[in-house]
């Protein structure tokens, strides 16, 4: 089978159809459109493709009703239900342009259909931050490009030839044919090469009036609630919920990352699962000095960016002590507009949440204290620690007989440290579980199944050491890390963990980690998370370069220019070592840059000279240097000659100049060819004609 | 003269709606910081910029040519014909709309593609309203390509001049004055006619026929004859224009044309008379254009004027004022 090429009249309409459909999708891809609105279009896009010219002009009436009842309805929800006003407005145009797209055929229809797509790009680019959205513009800016010709050149021969005269043209396959559409494609790369230029060197001086914030999104995996009957197969999710850069890094740049990133701690139990305390939030504008140090700090500063839909208000630390927590870009001097707020776990938030990427630097002292610094403790516990004391009322007897037999008797840190030993090694780690639920799942695990997936490991222990008196909570957080080629660590959904912290008198709160080593994180190395990772990839770069460039990138950009143009120039020079070989290329350069002037000057010249810009052949050049030398021997053999004489006029009067006349006419203006030779040998003969000239009578 | 760069450049109703949308996103860009306002705006400033270079590239190296009808009569319509010729080595040109411009006529041509080292010629209808001299001044080379934002205009200086015959009306019945003069007449020398001119005797190789056999047979040689040259009807037609001004003044120049073109049809040398100039009697299609473009470019005058001198030997035909 093959394409035929469309007709003019068939390319201007798929075209402008294109570039309507992609400016939908700048939008849709931000997820705010709600579904009502983003069903409708591809709908109106169906039955106005099926409809044809048939919906033209009909059920005006309708529309009419149907637009204003919109813009009243739309209008009122910004007002009275506080629907945002630019989501308001892109529902709005979408409504317009699928109207447009029902009413084709006129110029002003096909140049509003195009006018009323820029706007819904620019709804898009208000709404939608992502990388789709680049894509999205990429496409609108190549179809767009074929619309807005093929328009013009439709209408122009509408209005060139009439109705009638232009039916053959625009029902013509020979117009819009592929070597047209991809120089016009060629165009659009040119334009998007120019956007990119404006995009760099706009100066980023923002008035900063009016904002639009993302909607914030609910989060799966660091919610306020874990609950262990939920059974079935837990998925490897490969999206991308953090990107991390370690400063120093991690010794020998592993391609894995052994980290746990804590989230919240969850202290009450609920019969099936934890829940946090519930307590509120207070700003805390500084953390706790760490009370306990076996040894020197030892600080890591992680530049850690949240993807916006994963966060949820958290701010996950990686292990350590947090020691410091700042809103704000690395090199940037502008603090973010968010601020840092504990819970009475100490777990760490962030207000205000808007949905976007979060860009925060943690320093932690990543010391943290070993079995030794906590042996030995008192087992007097504050009043505070009440609620990591509780044992659930229902805990199976064979739990707390297990916990004794692992850890009755011993210093709390042994006990510990034999549970997590225990649970690490005797049972198995599996994100398989049986789709029923268990009413003690705890025991379920621990003497039915022997295996279960990291949450049921951390539980299993929790409530054992609270079965011994000993304060522990259930942890939930991120464990691992992949290396990225862009140079940072990512942190997956997939990487989800729970984990256990044992309190210890005058140290603290103390990470034990039941899952079995090999089972931590996200296993997924499959062709979809690697397709994932190369995604997140350019989704970084987008939003370093694109999304997130301001003021200071462009400054930061500005002086990374002058720097290489300056490095050029010193090199160019040949200040330094290879000084001979520079010298040489910087004089070749020089050199070039010289005739390249030169070039250019003598082309101006013979475009000047020749009045309608068409250059002279080498022929007509000769002839007219031929032309010009011989007036100048007759003028220095002292006859005078008008400037307006023609050759042929002073040939009549001076015989002796008639055959370089004759030549130079042949050769300007009849087309006869004159070498260099002809040339220097007739300028030869009027010298020896002029020595033996008879003096003229009178000028011409 | 007008310089080879010179350009015009007018907004289309569409350029205008996008240079506004333009700078609207521009504000909301530069006011809210969002750098992906930024990018589309980049992406309109630099499809105008595009735009620009690609018209700029549509109308250089293009020469145009105008070709006028070698006859023109006021009230019937003309074929002007606009040759353009695109000289660039591979480049072609779209969208050229050639028309005239700053001259008395308006017309013009549109090609959709010119290819590259390639010539078209476009045609437009012009009915002059009017007689006399009708001046062309500039062809304008005009396109919107590539998005219709923009019409750029590069001016041609191409002077040139059309003399538009008066309009063709009815003669209308003027009786002649010096009737009896009327006729083809002999002119009192030898030539082609039926008459004889005179007798003489045979030339050795002439034509029998020329050989007057009643003469031959009365002298009792052969004596040959000469036809007498016979001249055609010779009319004057005589304008007095003197204080004919507009509208009469075009009426009665319609009549002394309808009434030379009716003469000279007929067969007669024709004259023409009018009051400051004249034209001397002749015949066929010379003499009618000669006569025609002389009453295209008649022009009012006062009584300082010298009268309309007639052709002595002529039948005047004299156009009522």
């Amino acid at each position: 089978m093959t394409l035929r090429t469309p007709t003019l009249l068939q390319a201007q309409r798929w075209a402008g159809t294109a570039a309507a459909t992609l400016a939908f999708v700048s939008c849709a891809v931000s997820g705010e459109l709600g579904p009502a609105m983003l069903l409708l279009f591809p709908l109106g896009l169906i039955i106005s493709a099926i409809g044809g010219d048939e919906l033209r002009g009909r059920w005006q009436w309708a529309w009419s009703t149907l637009l204003g009842g919109a813009l009243l309805v739309f209008a009122g929800q910004v007002l009275f239900a506080h629907v945002d006003i630019v989501l308001a407005a892109a529902w709005f145009v979408e409504l317009l342009c699928i109207h447009r797209l029902w009413q084709r055929g006129t110029e002003r229809d096909e140049l509003l259909l195009l006018l009323l797509s820029l706007l819904l790009l620019c709804a898009g680019a208000a709404l939608a931050a992502e990388l789709t959205f680049g894509f999205a513009f990429l496409g609108f800016a190549v179809t767009g490009t074929w619309a807005l010709a093929l328009t013009h050149l439709r209408f122009a021969i509408e209005a060139g030839r009439g109705e009638s005269g232009s039916a053959a043209l625009l029902n013509s396959r020979r117009i819009a044919t592929p070597a047209l559409l991809g120089g016009l494609a060629l165009l659009s790369s040119l334009a998007i090469a120019g956007a990119a230029l404006v995009f760099f060197t706009f100066p980023r001086v923002t008035i900063g009036g009016w904002r639009r914030a993302s909607r914030p999104s609910p989060v799966a995996g660091l919610g306020d609630r874990v609950d262990l009957a939920e059974h079935g197969t837990i998925e490897d999710d490969p999206r991308v919920v953090l990107r991390v850069r370690l400063d120093p890094p991690p010794h020998g740049d592993p391609e894995t990352l052994g980290m746990h990133w804590r989230a919240r701690a969850l202290s009450h139990w609920t019969g099936q699962g934890w829940r946090s305390d519930g307590s509120g939030i207070i700003p805390s504008h500084r953390l706790p000095t760490r009370t306990h140090r076996g040894r020197p700090a030892s600080l890591l500063t992680a530049d850690v960016e949240v993807v916006g839909a994963f966060s949820d208000g958290v701010v996950l630390t990686p292990q350590g002590w947090p020691l410091n927590v700042e809103f704000r870009r690395p090199g940037s001097t502008r603090a973010g507009a968010q601020r840092l707020y504990r819970n009475a776990s100490g777990d760490l938030f962030y207000q205000p949440v808007d949905g976007n990427d979060l860009r925060y630097i943690v320093v932690v002292d990543r010391e943290e204290p070993d079995l030794a610094a906590i042996r030995g403790r008192e087992r007097r516990y504050p009043p505070w620690l009440a609620p990591d004391l509780e044992v659930p009322e229902a805990l199976s007897p064979r739990v707390r007989a297990l916990a004794q037999r692992l850890g009755g008797g011993k210093d709390p840190a042994d006990a510990a440290v034999a549970i997590e030993h225990w649970l690490a090694t005797a049972l198995r780690y599996t994100r398989e579980l049986p789709e029923r639920e268990s009413r003690d799942p705890i025991a379920d695990f621990l003497f039915v199944r022997r295996a279960g997936h990291c949450e049921l490991f951390s539980s299993a222990m929790v409530v054992m050491l609270r079965s011994l008196g000993i304060p522990a909570r259930n942890v939930t957080g991120y464990f691992g890390g992949r290396r990225t080629d862009a140079g940072y660590y990512v942190v997956r959904a997939g990487d989800a963990h729970s984990w256990v912290e044992a309190w210890f008198p005058e140290v603290g709160f103390v990470r034990f980690d039941p899952t079995p080593a090999s089972a931590r994180g996200s296993r997924q190395e499959g062709l979809w998370a690697r397709a994932v990772l190369l995604w997140d990839g350019l989704q970084q770069r987008w939003r370093t370069f694109v999304v997130d460039y301001d003021l200071l990138s462009q400054a930061q950009a500005i002086r990374r220019l002058a720097q290489i143009a300056g490095q050029a120039g010193r090199r160019l020079a040949g200040t330094g070592g290879a000084g001979r070989l520079r010298g040489g290329a910087a004089w070749l350069a020089a050199a070039l840059a010289v005739a390249g002037l030169l070039a250019g000057l003598r082309r101006l010249r013979l475009r000047a000279g020749s009045g309608r810009g068409t250059a002279l052949s080498p022929d007509q050049r000769r002839a007219l240097r031929l032309w010009r030398t011989a007036r100048g021997r007759l003028r220095r053999a002292g006859v005078q000659i008008a400037p307006a004489a023609t050759a042929g006029e002073v040939a009549r009067r001076f015989p002796a100049v008639r055959e370089a006349a004759d030549a130079y006419a042949a050769a300007r203006w009849g087309g006869a060819a004159l070498t260099s030779r002809d040339a220097r040998a007739t300028l030869r003969r009027l010298e020896d004609a002029l020595e033996h000239r008879v003096a003229p009578d009178a000028p011409p | 003269m007008t310089p080879a760069w010179k350009r015009r450049l007018a907004f289309t109703r569409m350029g205008r709606w996008y240079t506004g949308l333009t700078v609207a996103i521009g504000l909301a860009a530069t006011n809210t910081g969002n750098n992906l306002l930024f990018l589309v705006l980049g992406l309109l400033l630099s499809s105008i910029i595009v735009s620009g270079i690609l018209s700029e590239q549509s109308l250089k190296g293009v020469s145009v040519e105008r070709r006028l009808p070698s006859v023109a009569t006021a009230g019937q319509p003309a074929l002007v014909g606009l040759l353009a010729r695109n000289g660039k080595p591979h480049a072609p040109s779209f969208s050229l709309e050639v028309r005239e411009a700053r001259g008395d006529v308006a017309g013009h041509g549109f090609l959709v593609v010119l290819p590259a080292q390639r010539a078209a010629e476009v045609a437009y209808r012009f009915v002059p309203q009017r007689r006399g001299l009708h001046r062309f001044r500039q062809i304008e080379l005009a396109t919107r390509a590539p998005f219709g934002f923009f019409e750029k205009s590069r001016p041609m200086d191409a002077e040139a001049e059309l003399v538009v015959f008066p309009r063709e009306v009815a003669p209308a019945a003027v009786e002649a004055r010096a009737p009896g003069r009327e006729g083809d007449r002999p002119e009192d020398r030898a030539g082609i006619g039926l008459e004889v001119h005179l007798l003489r005797d045979h030339r050795a190789g002439e034509d029998a026929r020329s050989i007057h056999w009643r003469s031959s047979a009365r002298a009792g040689r052969l004596i040959g004859i000469d036809r007498e040259q016979e001249r055609r009807k010779r009319v004057c037609v005589v304008l007095d224009q003197r204080g004919l001004r507009g509208e009469p003044l075009d009426r009665a120049v319609e009549q002394a044309a309808a009434l030379v073109v009716r003469e000279i049809d007929s067969g007669a040398e024709v004259s023409l008379a009018l009051a400051g100039q004249s034209l001397a009697a002749g015949a066929g299609d010379g003499q009618r254009h000669a006569a025609l473009r002389m009453l295209a470019l008649v022009e009012p005058c006062g009584g300082e004027e010298a009268a309309p001198v007639p052709e002595a030997q002529a039948s005047i035909l004299e156009v009522p004022a």
